[in-house]
């Protein structure tokens, strides 16, 4: 079976119509972090949260009354996951085990006929948060710097830039769209420890995709001499493409299955992963390529790898 | 026709390894289900049959992370505010109130507390030897010695939390240091955090005692048993209780000791049992009538605690008498671990607070490890008088109820300056320093993340973590082969070698499987045909260019290992800067990653080329859809 015979697209010659495209989906995620945020979890901001499985439903409302009879009447409160289990969440110091004590007790003095499970139970310090923002930041850019030297070295210069930028591109979509579609969809799409790790791999995964182009472009140019770079890089994205629809394509799959099948807890995480896949698939072509040909056209001389 | 053979040498000693590694895993599920279906007697006698086979394979198996089996995990960090505080001397009002200020800074942001402290005083143009060291020490000294003694304390707070979480008989626990002052704690299956919490928290008790002498010693062990078949409850202290309350008939010791389900039938006359009969109590040890230490194994460490904290049996113990356990077990010729159970006076002789210090080091004069040990001049008269009183009688230096050393006196100590030989290597005698400044100095530690996650939870994970993982493979598996038709089959092997060797590197690396890791493996199904893509689309083109089917799939390899090179080493990259980056769950999800990665690697390239190779040989054509 074959999806594609010898295709000829003119991949190339449309992107800056897809620049376009990318810097407006980066703007509308950009403004929605600005005006709506991210709902950074408990791991960014220290305090307290219970995850709770009730007996019979129990609504925001309720749960909140309960909790101001213990002075936690502005924690956060919402359900979580596919099973109707509830989340509090507060960012209350106190000593020891102090917080979780209140909230338990509250639940079980306001609803004594409801039988309920403490799923999980978290408390962190506000310190870890801080930490944590640095820590995250510092591997992403040790990891873009990483990138963008093996690239450089392995290709050209202006390959690492390309695929950087790529990289770049696909973080920025990513978190836009989460912050665009938090509270939209019934995903937990707080940002986690793991959810930060899930933006590393999607890099580590759509550069994969990237150097795979490349190194058809690098041999390509070899090959066909006689023809412009746009032109090699077309006909190497067009021998590629049966590749990358394929392996591209059992990547999401995979990661779909994982956000259907995975559970509540690896949920946000899955997501992270699927939408990156897709902005990796699409910025291997229009962004990494692209800037390519674009910054050898400026210099006026054939980018040889 | 060397190189396949080298291959398949290769590949058959990578799939022995694997199965070996896997292998205690198969075994710990097998023995578990077997265990699970006898009941009581049937159950015990399996367990004590194959016992040691069951202890290999628990420790080998590939472990779960918290978030799959639910239990607790704490994340402590040396006070350093504290520390500074109490190390200090001569404090003052003004000292005080500078470590108050610091603390309200620590609290809005995360400064370096012992550089902002020190700054504090260089701004008040007080030097800090007013309150740390000698007076003649400058501040650049002092501060270097504050960081030491900050690194040190995470130590001693490790060797405390480790002997608190041993004595509570937490399965598996883990304990490590995490960069230079963090503790990492994580119990499995606990959940009662108010206990742990106390647990982890609190000074550590220092305390001497006085070990009995050995006939007192064995006395006390024989009348215990002798109480427990209800032959005599002629000792000491019971005769004086007879008189005050009728004579209970003691509960039957099997029953006790089996945990109190079965009784073995009333017509089994094994010799086992009628030795347990006989002897309920001495059966379980070995003693040494030198010494008077008894020892147990570890496994039977449970029943004998158990006994020993009867309240009928407590009663049978003299006065000032209590026995406690060894913090550590030691290895015996016959390869298993024992505990060591000592005799000792229930009133302390000194308590912690008098040392001033304590230093491991190695006697010149035969090259031994020592450790001398100082006290201030209240303990050092009290110990003159210990000493002289009881010279050649055995003193057990007690950590929060587990002894870590019972050395001889040798003579009297006048001076309070002690050391203390007889130690066996120098992780010992180290060992024996952090345990005595635990209890001298003090350790705070404070708790800045805890997470429990309940066992439902953590079941719900596994399950929905396995039933990803087989859809994710099944789907793969059914795609390879639909659209590469016998190309895809083969690619699919190469996919099933991949799971093994991913699961057998865990193993035998003895990494804990978490959740994210189960979501790496599952991304490794998603990433690992790849490879098999490069190649397969690769030979495809070769053949259109009319090679011969064993010429393309030669080229195809060749061309396609660049791309798949390049491409793995990247993420790659990513992979290990995620696992510096990440803690616990994270690094779970990293290394299954990079396992994962190079693993494909190696089946898509060898395996998947042995494969063809095989079938080519054999005139099987091996079609590419």
């Amino acid at each position: 079976m074959r999806f594609f015979k010898k295709t000829n697209i003119d991949f190339l010659s449309i992107r800056r119509r897809w620049y376009m495209v990318s810097g407006a989906v980066i703007l509308a995620g950009m403004i929605s972090l600005s005006v709506k945020g991210i709902d950074y979890g408990i791991d960014f901001r220290g305090g307290t949260e219970v995850l709770f499985s009730f007996s019979r439903k129990l609504e925001v409302a309720e749960i909140r009354g309960a909790l101001t009879t213990v002075g936690l009447g502005n924690s956060e409160i919402k359900s979580y996951g596919t099973e109707g289990n509830m989340l509090v969440r507060t960012t209350e110091q106190a000593e020891g085990n102090v917080v979780g004590d209140k909230i338990r007790l509250a639940i079980q003095q306001s609803f004594p006929d409801v039988r309920f499970e403490v799923l999980k139970e978290y408390r962190i310090w506000p310190k870890i948060g801080a930490e944590l923002r640095r820590d995250a930041l510092y591997a992403i850019i040790a990891s873009l710097v990483a990138i963008l030297l093996y690239i450089a070295i392995r290709f050209q210069f202006s390959y690492g830039v390309g695929a950087v930028l790529a990289l770049f591109h696909d973080v920025l979509v990513t978190l836009g769209i989460i912050s665009i579609l938090d509270g939209l969809i019934p995903v937990n799409l707080e940002i986690t420890q793991e959810v930060i790790a899930a933006f590393l791999t999607l890099v580590g995964v759509s550069v994969n995709d990237t150097v795979v182009v490349f190194d058809r472009i690098r041999e390509n140019i070899k090959i066909y001499r006689s023809l412009s770079l746009a032109e090699v890089m077309n006909r190497s994205l067009n021998d590629t493409l049966s590749r990358t629809i394929i392996t591209n394509g059992s990547i999401l799959l995979v990661l779909v299955i994982l956000l259907l099948f995975g559970g509540d807890s690896t949920r946000g995480f899955a997501f992270a992963l699927t939408i990156g896949q897709i902005t990796g698939t699409y910025s291997s072509i229009y962004i990494a390529s692209a800037v390519v040909l674009d910054s050898s056209l400026r210099k006026k001389k054939p980018a040889q790898a | 026709m060397r190189n396949q053979l080298s291959r398949l040498v290769l590949i058959a000693c990578a799939v022995i390894l694997a199965v070996y590694s896997l292998w205690p895993t198969y075994q710990d599920y097998r023995y578990r289900k077997a265990l699970e279906s006898l009941t009581g007697q049937d159950s015990i006698a399996y367990f004590e049959q194959n016992e040691g086979d069951i202890a290999t394979a628990k420790e080998k198996r590939v472990k779960l992370g918290l978030d799959l089996q639910g239990g607790m995990r704490v994340v402590l960090e040396v006070d350093l505010l504290q520390l500074i505080d109490d190390l200090a001397k001569n404090e003052d009002d003004n000292f005080r109130r500078m470590i108050g200020e610091v603390r309200n800074e620590a609290m809005r942001a995360d400064i370096p507390i012992i550089p902002v402290f020190a700054k504090k005083f260089q701004d008040g143009g007080i030097r800090l030897s007013r309150f740390y060291r000698n007076i003649r020490d400058d501040d650049a000294t002092i501060i270097s010695w504050l960081e030491s003694e900050a690194e040190k304390a995470v130590d001693r707070a490790i060797e405390i939390v480790r002997n608190r979480v041993d004595q509570y008989r937490v399965s598996e626990p883990n304990i490590q240091k995490q960069g230079a002052r963090r503790i990492i704690v994580e119990l499995p299956g606990v959940k009662d955090e108010n206990e742990v919490r106390q647990l982890l928290q609190g000074t550590a008790k220092l305390e001497f005692r006085m070990m009995k002498d050995p006939d007192i010693s064995f006395r006390v062990l024989e009348s215990i048993d002798k109480f427990l078949t209800g032959r005599t409850t002629d000792t000491l202290a019971a005769r004086e209780k007879k008189a005050e309350k009728p004579e209970e008939k003691p509960k039957d010791a099997l029953t006790e000791l089996l945990g109190g389900t079965q009784q073995p039938a009333p017509t089994d006359t094994s010799q086992e049992t009628k030795v347990l009969r006989e002897h309920p109590f001495l059966s379980y040890l070995r003693f040494d009538q030198r010494s008077g230490e008894a020892f147990v194994r570890d496994k039977d460490r449970d029943r004998i605690i158990r006994l020993l904290t009867r309240a009928d049996i407590q009663n049978t113990l003299p006065p000032d008498f209590e026995y406690l356990w060894s913090a550590k077990t030691l290895t015996f010729a016959d390869g298993y671990k024992y505990y060591t159970l000592f005799p000792l006076k229930k009133a302390p002789e000194l308590t912690g607070g008098v040392i001033i210090d304590a230093r491991a080091s190695v006697n010149p004069e035969d090259n031994r490890p020592v450790v001398n040990m100082e006290m201030n001049s209240e303990g050092a008269r009290e110990w003159s008088r210990v000493t002289g009183a009881n010279i050649g009688k055995r003193v057990a230096i007690v950590l929060d109820n587990g002894v870590f050393s019972a050395p001889t006196i040798i003579g009297k100590i006048p001076g309070g300056h002690s050391q203390i030989t007889g130690i066996d290597s120098p992780n010992e005698a180290r060992l024996l320093e952090i345990v005595l400044r635990a209890g001298a100095l003090p350790a705070p530690v404070a708790i800045i993340e805890q997470r429990s996650v309940g066992p439902s939870l953590g079941e719900d994970s596994v399950r929905s973590g396995l039933s990803a993982s087989l859809i994710a493979f099944a789907f793969t598996v059914l795609f390879m082969v639909l659209y590469y038709s016998k190309a895809g089959i083969v690619a699919d092997i190469a996919l099933l070698f991949n799971m093994l060797f991913l699961l057998g590197v865990m193993a035998g690396f003895k990494a804990t499987l978490t959740l994210p890791g189960i979501a790496g493996i599952v991304l490794t199904i998603g990433m690992a045909v790849d490879a098999n893509v490069l190649i397969n689309e690769r030979i495809r083109e070769e053949l259109i260019t009319g090679k011969t089917l064993r010429a393309a799939v030669d080229a195809g390899y060749v061309k396609a290992f660049s791309a798949i090179f390049d491409s793995n080493i990247t993420t790659f990259l990513t992979g290990l800067i995620l696992y510096q980056f990440g803690t616990g769950p994270v690094q779970g999800f990293a290394l299954t990653l990079m396992i994962g990665i190079v693993a494909s690697m190696f089946s898509a390239i060898i395996i998947t080329r042995v494969t063809f190779n095989l079938m080519m040989d054999r005139g099987l054509q091996p079609s590419f859809g």
